[in-house]
């Protein structure tokens, strides 16, 4: 059966509930409720997941402090029908979706939410009258909410406009039909076009496609290098900044995350994208980028530790699991330190000269026009930076994917894991340089070499991972008998675990020759040839 | 989608009160709910304000030509819906003997809601029959109000038994002692000493003026008396069905 949506209309605030109340009550007995103040969180990821999806998330409380029942209600709404998806009790703003008891939204929002936190991205007070249609046993038939909204961190002139909402009551489409009807034609109010939602974000200035990491601005083919590298590097910078609080304040592992990979992604340009800079700058670029990579480490490998925690203790045998338990409070322990550390580096006044300085190269929109001035040595090491870019980058991915066929070519079951290190960079730095230039490729050809190519990487990453997890496990188990955290069961747990990742391993290993043919396959390069060519 | 069945071969034990309570409970911790009227006599329709009227009566639901979705009501509350009894409801035995695979077609009449909601309570009419049949069947859970009586535990045996014949899996049933009164001595006992071959909720629900009342209130306990000793025992009750549900 179809359901019904909930009607939305515009009020000016000449229309009262009076108004509305005299319009009905010739047809239906209607019962008032007094005016309610409620305080209303919108709730989204950074990166607008649920926005994205069609979803519009709230938790709404009354913003009366004396209330008696203070407990919220969690809600998810079609942003375009408006229709209500779940309707929930709940004490505090939820996090993430771990926070919700019901187990199918709990899976609903850990699709869409995945590790993402949800954060309040405006708060609005609604002032709310309702209007309650009644049938001759007092049975609720349909319901009228008249609704006057305040968005707290905006001026008080420039506020969304008030709206009635007409809402259905199952079973009972006739009187939903008629009151929408009588609304429409009496009272003549406009139907509003646009969830209230989009309304609040107009008014603040947010904007829910503000926040991409791998969408660049279109390249235009006649740019110089300098001018691609430049409009690149700033959108990596920005996305830096843009991460930036949420790392310090820990809202989600993904902060940090994407935090990382733009400063990976910079530092892959400086290394790749050669003769651009002058020298002495790439070197101290160079030193501070990798600098910033090196702090966030150790943060970012608890945080997949905390992450992958549950799958451990699941693989672990029965009796040993509750054992684990201690190797958890150790990395929680040991990730408030390594976070602090990080957040004094990123106060630190080496990091506030680094972005400095890298501010300032950047908005020198004249360094080619400079490098062509200079002369002699300084005239070499900026030698690409007026080249157009197509060329200079075609040129670098192309060396690259030859020594991506060389260092994989030459891996055999008996080679050492740093072999698949380096062809791991390779592979990152080669496809970094893919996206940032994809505007130049052929047609669309070059997907089909970019599928085998993320699964290899996916399987070279998740084989360094392991790597680093086991070493470190080792040394973590040690540190946590200095620092009397471990029993012998703990131990042995985690002697378990360590013998888990370490099959895991070995299936990685065993499965990266399939992987790096399928990437290597004749007619896939053939397809790269083509889609580099100019 | 859990399925609750509400039953009991004697009437007036506060089966309806039952499935009216939990069914609210389950609603306001955000789980979508639908409670159905088996019924004719309509008692939880009453408590819903909701007419007990099905278009195209329970032959109309029988043959398919009404979906059950159809006929579902909203309540005055939120993620609690409600299938309204009928009176047609009275032949529901024989109009059920004369469709194919008699004893499923409830379980099949709901399995379209599957998607839409968590918990189903079914109100079940008072005696044994193919409609008690379909409900044992189609229920995970068949939760029996037992007064602690002499007779009511010897109604409780024959569930029991009808379950046996029938080859249903007793295991799903727990009874819990309804409308106990703590002043008489034999409540006492029974609920001291409950009977061991049956799984009985440690709960009871007590005879309160507040459960009587829902029939003047026409709302659930936990509406108008929230903090009252009955809506005390229902928020129990439920926590313990909810975890023999698994």
């Amino acid at each position: 059966m179809k359901s019904l949506h909930s009607a939305q209309f515009i009020v000016s605030q000449s229309i009262d509930s009076d108004a509305i109340f005299t319009l009905l009550q010739h047809e239906f007995s209607l019962y008032e409720t007094g005016h309610t103040r409620l305080k209303c969180h919108y709730l989204d990821t950074f990166d607008w997941r649920m926005y994205r999806k069609n979803y519009v998330c709230s938790w709404y409380q009354t913003a009366n402090k004396r209330a008696k029942n203070r407990e919220g209600i969690f809600f998810i709404h079609e942003k375009e029908t408006g229709n209500s998806i779940c309707e929930l009790p709940l004490s505090r703003v939820p996090g993430f979706s771990k926070d919700i008891n019901h187990q199918a939204y709990r899976r609903m929002l850990d699709n869409i939410l995945g590790i993402r936190a949800l954060m309040t991205v405006a708060v609005l007070t609604v002032r709310r009258r309702q209007l309650i249609i009644l049938d001759e046993e007092h049975k609720t038939l349909a319901l009228l909410q008249l609704e006057q909204y305040t968005i707290d961190e905006s001026a008080d002139d420039d506020q969304p406009a008030g709206r009635l909402i007409v809402c259905p009551v199952r079973g009972y489409p006739k009187v939903f039909k008629r009151v929408v009807q009588l609304v429409t034609e009496q009272l003549k109010l406009p139907h509003s076009r646009e969830a209230l939602l989009d309304e609040v974000l107009a008014v603040t200035g947010k904007r829910p496609d503000t926040y991409k990491l791998t969408g660049f601005q279109e390249l235009e083919s006649s740019f110089s290098t300098w001018e691609a590298v430049r409009i690149l590097l700033q959108h990596l910078f920005s996305v830096m900044q843009a991460n930036e609080p949420g790392l310090r304040e820990a809202i989600d592992t993904e902060f940090l995350h994407d935090y990382r990979v733009a400063v990976r992604r910079i530092r892959s340009i400086l290394g790749q994208i050669k003769h651009v800079f002058p020298d002495k700058l790439l070197a101290y670029f160079k030193r501070e980028f990798f600098w910033l990579g090196t702090v966030t480490t150790p943060t970012r490998d608890l945080d997949m530790y905390l992450l992958k925690f549950d799958g451990y203790i699941q693989a672990l045998p029965d009796d040993l699991q509750q054992h684990l338990e201690m190797f958890r409070l150790f990395l929680q322990r040991h990730w408030k330190i390594e976070h602090a550390r990080l957040c004094r580096a990123l106060d630190s006044k080496r990091y506030q000269k680094l972005a400095s300085e890298w501010q300032k190269i950047l908005a020198n929109a004249d360094m080619p026009l400079q490098s062509e001035m200079s002369t002699g040595s300084q005239a070499q090491e900026t030698c690409n930076a007026a080249e157009p870019v197509r060329i200079v980058a075609r040129q670098r991915i192309w060396k690259l994917y030859k020594r991506i066929l060389k260092e994989g070519g030459s891996i055999t079951p008996q080679s050492h894991d740093e072999g698949l290190h380096e062809l791991r960079k390779s592979c990152k730095k080669f496809r970094y340089l893919i996206e940032f230039f994809q505007d130049y490729y052929v047609g669309k050809s070059i997907k089909q070499l970019l599928k085998p190519l993320k699964q290899l990487q996916d399987n070279l990453g998740d084989f360094q991972d392991l790597c680093v997890q086991i070493e470190q496990l080792n040394g973590f188990a040690e540190q946590m008998q200095q620092e009397g955290l471990a029993d012998t069961k703990t131990i042995m747990a985690m002697g378990v675990l360590v013998e888990n990742l370490n099959k895991r391993k070995k299936a990685l290993r065993a499965e990266f020759g399939r992987q790096f043919e399928s990437f290597i396959q004749p007619e896939k390069k053939a397809v790269f040839v083509e889609a580099l060519r100019v | 989608m859990k399925i609750v069945a509400c039953y009991n071969v004697k009437g007036g034990i506060g089966k309806t009160a039952a499935a009216v309570n939990l069914a609210f409970l389950a609603a306001h911790e955000g789980a979508r709910t639908l409670v159905w009227d088996l019924d004719p006599q309509g008692a939880a329709s009453f408590y819903f304000r909701i007419k007990p009227k099905v278009k195209k009566g329970s032959k109309g639901l029988l043959t398919g030509k009404k979906a059950l979705e159809e006929v579902v009501k909203g309540t005055d509350y939120p993620n609690l819906d409600l299938i309204p009894a009928d009176f047609s409801y009275r032949n529901l035995d024989l109009q059920l003997d004369e469709v194919k695979k008699s004893n499923t077609r409830i379980q099949k009449l709901l399995k379209p809601l599957a998607s839409e909601y968590d918990f189903i309570f079914l109100d079940c009419p008072p005696s044994i029959s193919l409609v008690s049949e379909n409900t044992l069947i189609a229920a995970d859970a068949v939760v029996v109000p037992t007064i602690p009586t002499t007779l009511s535990l010897r109604t409780l045996d024959q569930i029991i038994e009808f379950c046996n014949k029938l080859n249903i899996d007793h295991t799903k049933i727990s009874t819990f002692f309804s409308m106990t009164d703590s002043r008489k001595k034999l409540h006492k006992q029974i609920v001291e000493n409950p009977p061991q071959h049956v799984r009985v909720l440690g709960t009871s629900i007590p005879y309160a003026s507040d459960v009587e009342r829902m029939g003047i209130y026409r709302q659930p306990v936990p509406v108008f008396a929230g903090n009252s000793r009955a809506a005390k025992a229902y928020r129990t009750l439920w926590e313990e069905i909810k975890s023999v549900l698994g």
